[in-house]
């Protein structure tokens, strides 16, 4: 019965975005309804799965019963469990912030679009992180694209459109050259089955070293594209701060990071780390990281805009997720995937407190937010707690990842990364520190400074509560999620 | 009429609250050392007492002792956001009566201190359990501590009634409380870290208290450099669990030494991240900003706890990691020769640089904050001696804690009275003062004492702590190497500087004419000076009775560490005060002192500053800016596309108190507004290039 599950998923999504225009027909309070239901019944089910997962073992899933040679098969890990689980988790709470928030930037007739939208996108990536299959990746992969493209571009604003239109022809290139690294490894292994090639990719890459390198090579650079590394950032800051704020919180805090759960199973599960190494790999990775990570940072410190900034921010921080992953060992793995959670529920309160202030009082610009604080205490206070986490202060997740990932990088004897690391968090706080002391420390002339009750709608509120309550609780009690990453990385690595 | 009538008598109930708080804070210091040295039998008696030694024995065994002790500040904190809001009277006695449990609660851990190494873990916390130790150490910073603390939380009810956001002030206050507390009881590097950063953010907040602009610069600095040390202590922390495993405070020198650099790494990192917070010489360049924008009570705390607390650091991880784990002669201490020898220069620079640059100052409580940063370089210099001495540092050590003691009472005490007199006259530049002695008596005697206190005049603490320091640098120059010889004069010309600017901070105040918008002034009893006794009391009592301390919490708290015992038994137990070579050089260091006073005033030399140039920023920015510009010219001629507005800001001439940060901030934002959108539009460039770039790298590696 649990076997059923994930595939059960999927096509609950899958309907579910297509019954939405239906309801949408009735109002938009069912659509919201359906929307919550049906997103709680997939977050316990992956639950199920999750603990079904660690009791029984990882089990397969073949697709009208087809073998695997052939057929599409689903390969749920605690990997795939795990984070499954994560994006449906996150992806609720945006989604229940989402159905207020969107009444502030998208037109009236565009609510049911927009729901059929994220509901494709959470299934596309529900698709992504369940799939043993190479060519199948890239089929969710374009759905990923083509439906991100649509969520930004719901605003019809101009702006939007070029960030839209921008995002779409580099993501193109991007799933174009995975698709080129595939067709290079089919033509070596003559599997698509990423376990059937990766054993044949073991004996015969000795044979076909041009092959494999150029497929690597277009697969590295077309996930990177995706996932926004850092040269192949470019797209990123535009699409982001232009979004409406919950699509934002989605884009930047889950969709970036199922790319990057790609990365590591092209790398890892189809690859190996041995052919990695021995083809250095893992340098090119750590250069891309370490300069991702200050270069990004550097860009942030200049923003006006607290969403591009946010964007630039994300930038960052991917770059530690991918400096975990090129020390190619598995504390770093462990950092890296830490990382992946943590960073994700930061950005995603970040972004979601972001999209508060604009949605009460229009704030976008850095330099206004003297006096914030004491007119929207809570979500203000969120942001902070979010902001000293990417700072990495103990007591949120992000120190937590920020330790993990230095003890990976000395573990590595690689001790100029932690200089890296120091100096990236240092401008991390350059600036978060800023926007929290104005808004808790600076009187604004205008505005009333007595503490205010928030006038936040509850349900957007509640979201962001949420996510700061869950950023202090993992930083406090970081083994009740390490247990299950630990025996993620132990899979990949075995 | 009625309102009126109404205050007075909530002061003059105050004014009793806070006798009636402070004698029975006598009475119970009074007890407890009784008990330490079993004066008129009293721990015979209170051993022998069935009933009174049973409930004392149920409160210590409590293994949750040290959380109750950090937790209660915080229910203090958030319960008078509860209680008064507006009540400013209820609430202070609130907050007064937590911090004078907390003092009750940290005398029950005196038997744990003393008999035994204290464990406490709470498992799960930030992945690997929390742990709290107490020893003698940690238990003389605590008591120190906490009788501050509540002395300068009565301070405050009479001067934050002067003040904006008193619960915001009262809360963080409290904060920093706990935090201070639990960086003292932590029993391993990353329970430290954790209190260490919080303490950081809580007294952050202290320091802006004030909203002024000054107060955002100084807080900038303060929280940044803040930041680059805990940065740096979290660096330290990954080495050593990724070399040692462990984290905890215990001996790691067997697996230290076998590492090479590394272990220079571990303790060089500790050493800056916890000097930053102590005010250590190259990086104090937040201290004197950050203390004078603060309001008085938490500036006393600052000076007289916090950079305390830096201290405290370096002499727990010092003597914890890179000390053996029983006492043995021989090549294990070499580690500690070398870094010693570095943190002992450090100190000497701190002192110099500290001293020198508090004769410039005119503002009293910037001036005062200089002296912090000289007398923690005599602590410093304390730590450097008892670490460069290996197992025969004894005299460092001793040194170092008692001037933590000494210096945290007449540095708060001191900020006190400049807190007495910006509320009478609200004036802060001592020039502008004088004559004050007629109108302030109380303060001015205060004010006497404190001051002989730092400069060391026998009969006053200072005396005590200063002549240990010197001992111990004579120590370092007689079993060591021979430049401290010339370390030793720029000691004692040093404390001739300190002499001389309480010289000049006294007689600029208290003495002379004074100036006519004061003559009405009155002279009036207020509350504060209740604990302003009571400390210039504890100043006089340590100075007369230098032993006390010394047998009562220093020698048990040497027989932790592994150093020499046979050396404690017969230079730091037989230690001789007031003798005649050190009363000599005491009066040497006097008449120094008044002569630089004489010289100084006599010449204006008190008024000569350093150019500006000499400063960080310029050295750094003035070249990048000018590259930026010609660059610009290069690129565009005439046209320069870079936003001069900006530019300007980060001019040579046009701002002198843009700092470093955001000097910095503002070159990365001239630099993304030039160069962000041309990046985003090549886009398609940037792929092809990068893409085949990387193809053919990747190839060419086959």
């Amino acid at each position: 019965m649990i076997e059923q599950l994930p595939i059960l998923n999927l096509v609950l999504l899958l309907t579910t975005a297509l019954m939405i225009p239906f309801t949408q027909k009735i109002s938009f309070k069912t659509t919201k309804l359906v929307g919550f239901t049906v997103l709680l019944t997939v977050l316990v089910s992956t639950l199920f799965i999750l603990l079904h997962v660690q009791s029984e073992g990882a089990f397969y899933y073949h697709l009208g019963g087809y073998p695997s040679t052939i057929g599409i098969e689903f390969y749920v890990s605690i990997l795939s469990a795990f984070f499954t689980l994560f994006v449906i988790a996150l992806g609720t709470l945006i989604y229940v912030y989402s159905t207020r928030d969107i009444e502030h930037d998208v037109y009236a007739q565009d609510y049911g679009r927009y729901y059929t939208l994220l509901f494709i996108l959470l299934f596309s990536m529900l698709g992504i992180v369940y799939t043993n299959d190479l060519f199948n990746t890239y089929v969710f992969m374009e759905i990923l694209s083509i439906t991100t493209c649509s969520i930004i571009s719901i605003k019809r604003s101009k702006k939007n459109y070029t960030a839209a239109f921008r995002y779409l022809m580099l993501n193109e290139v991007g799933s174009l050259s995975y698709l080129f690294g595939v067709a290079l490894i089919y033509m070596v292994t003559g599997y698509l089955n990423i376990d059937l090639a990766a054993e044949s990719i073991q004996q015969v890459w000795h044979l076909y070293p041009a092959n494999i390198v150029i497929a690597l090579g277009f697969m590295i650079i077309g996930v990177s594209i995706k996932a926004a590394i850092f040269p192949f950032h470019i797209w990123l800051p535009d699409a982001h701060s232009t979004a409406p704020s919950a699509s934002s919180a989605l884009l930047s805090s889950i969709v970036v990071k199922v790319y990057i759960i790609i990365m590591i199973k092209v790398l890892l599960r189809l690859i190996g780390i041995d052919i990695l190494e021995a083809l250095n790999i893992p340098v090119f990775l750590t250069i891309i990281a370490a300069s991702g990570m200050l270069i990004g940072s550097i860009f942030a410190l200049g923003q006006k805009d607290l969403k591009r900034m946010l964007g630039y921010s994300s930038i960052a921080q991917i770059g530690y997720i991918v400096l975990g992953i090129s020390l190619m060992s598995s504390l770093g793995l462990t950092a890296a995937l830490f990382h992946i959670v943590s960073h994700g529920m930061m950005k995603a309160a970040l972004f979601l407190s972001a999209g508060a202030f604009i949605f009460l009082r229009n704030q976008r610009a850095i330099n206004g937010f003297n006096g914030l604080g004491y007119q929207m205490p809570i979500s203000m206070a969120v942001f902070s707690i979010a902001g000293l986490g990417m700072i990495g202060i103990p007591g949120t997740s992000g120190f937590i990842s920020k330790f993990n990932l230095g003890v990976a990088i000395l573990d590595a004897n690689q001790w100029f990364l932690l200089v890296i690391l120091i100096m990236s968090g240092v401008l991390n706080a350059m600036y978060y520190l800023p926007i929290m002391i104005n808004a808790f420390l600076k009187d604004n002339p205008e505005k009333n400074r007595v503490m205010q009750f928030e006038k936040l709608p509850k349900v957007m509120l509640v979201p962001i509560v949420v996510l700061g309550l869950m950023i202090v609780l993992v930083g406090l009690f970081p083994n009740s999620i390490m247990s299950y990453i630990e025996a993620a990385v132990a899979m990949l690595l075995a | 009429m009625k309102n009126r009538d109404y205050f007075r008598r909530s002061i003059e109930s105050y004014n009793f609250q806070s006798i009636v708080l402070v004698s029975m804070l006598v009475a119970m210091l009074g007890f407890f050392f009784a008990y330490i040295i079993n004066g008129f039998g009293f721990k015979t008696w209170l051993d022998s007492s069935v009933n009174l030694a049973t409930i004392f024995f149920f409160i210590y065994r409590q293994r949750w002792l040290p959380l109750l002790i950090i937790g209660l500040p915080v229910v203090g904190g958030i319960g008078q956001f509860v209680i008064g809001r507006n009540i400013c009277s209820v609430r202070d006695t609130w907050v007064i009566v937590t911090t004078f449990l907390t003092i009750l609660f940290i005398l029950f851990l005196y038997p744990l201190a003393i008999v035994e190494g204290f464990y406490f873990e709470v498992p799960y916390l930030l992945g690997f359990g929390l742990t709290f130790s107490i020893d003698m150490v940690g238990f003389i910073m605590l008591l120190i501590t906490s009788i501050l603390w509540f002395l300068v939380m009565l301070y405050s009810h009479e001067y934050m009634k002067h003040e904006r956001h008193c619960n915001r002030f009262l809360f963080f206050m409290a904060m920093t409380y706990s935090a201070v507390l639990g960086t003292i009881m932590s029993g391993d590097l990353l329970t430290m870290f954790l209190f260490f950063e919080m303490m950081t953010f809580a007294s952050y907040v202290l320091v802006t208290h004030g909203q002024k602009d000054e107060s955002y610069s100084a807080g900038y600095n303060y929280i940044f450099m803040g930041l680059i040390g805990g940065f740096a202590i979290l660096a330290a922390m990954i080495l050593l669990f990724v070399h040692v495993g462990d984290v905890r405070f215990q001996s790691a020198i067997a697996v230290l030494s076998t590492l090479g650099s590394v272990r220079y790494w571990i303790i060089g990192l500790l050493i800056f991240g916890f000097g930053i917070k102590a005010g250590m010489a190259p990086v104090h360049v937040w201290l004197p900003r950050a203390h004078p924008v603060a309001p008085t009570p938490a500036s006393a705390l600052l000076s007289g706890i916090m950079i305390k607390v830096g201290a405290f650091g370096m002499i727990r991880v010092a003597t914890s990691y890179f000390f053996p784990e029983t006492f043995v002669i021989g090549t294990i201490w070499e580690t500690m020769e070398t870094i010693g020898f570095v943190v002992i220069w450090l100190g000497i620079i701190t002192m110099a640089v500290g001293v020198f640059l508090a004769l410039q100052q005119s503002h009293i409580k910037r001036m005062l904050a200089y002296h912090s940063v000289s007398q923690m370089g005599y602590i410093v210099l304390g730590i450097g001696v008892a670490l460069y001495l290996g197992y025969k540092g004894a005299m460092g050590y001793t040194g170092a804690m008692y001037h933590i003691i000494n210096h945290a009472l007449f540095k708060s005490l001191l900020f006190m009275v400049a807190g007495v007199i910006y509320l009478r006259t609200r004036e802060n530049d001592m020039y502008k003062l004088g004559g004050l002695w007629r109108k302030l008596p109380i303060t001015a005697v205060i004010c006497l004492i404190a001051a002989l206190g730092i400069s060391g005049i026998p009969l006053f603490n200072g005396f005590i702590s200063k002549s240990i320091l010197h001992h111990g640098i004579v120590e370092a120059y007689e079993y060591g190497h021979r430049s401290f010889y010339y370390a030793e004069w720029v000691f004692n010309v040093i404390s001739a500087g300190t002499v001389c600017s309480f010289i000049k901070l006294f007689s600029y105040t208290f003495l002379g004419k004074l100036p006519e918008q004061y003559k009405d002034m009155k002279s009036q009893f207020m509350s504060l000076h209740i604990p302003m006794f009571v400390i210039a009391g504890l100043i006089i009592l340590i100075g007369v009775f230098p032993r006390f301390i010394l047998d009562g919490f220093i020698v048990p708290a040497l027989c932790c560490t592994t150093y020499d015992p046979n050396f404690i038994q017969t230079y730091v137990v037989g230690l001789a005060f007031f003798t005649s070579e050190d009363l000599l050089s005491m009066l040497f260091v006097v008449v120094l002192g008044y002569a630089i006073f004489y010289a100084g005033k006599r010449w204006h030399l008190f008024h000569l500053h350093l150019p500006h140039w000499l400063r960080l920023e310029y050295m750094i920015f003035y070249p990048i800016n000018r590259l930026m510009r010609l660059a610009c010219r290069f690129m565009y001629g005439g046209q320069c596309r870079i936003n001069p507005l900006m530019m300007s800001r980060i001019d040579l001439d046009a701002k002198n108190d843009v700092g470093f940060l955001e000097r910095f901030t503002l070159t990365a934002s001239v630099f993304n507004r030039r160069y962000e959108n041309l990046i985003i539009k090549s886009d398609a460039l940037i792929y092809t290039l990068i893409l085949t770039g990387i193809l053919g790298y990747l190839l060419l590696r086959i």
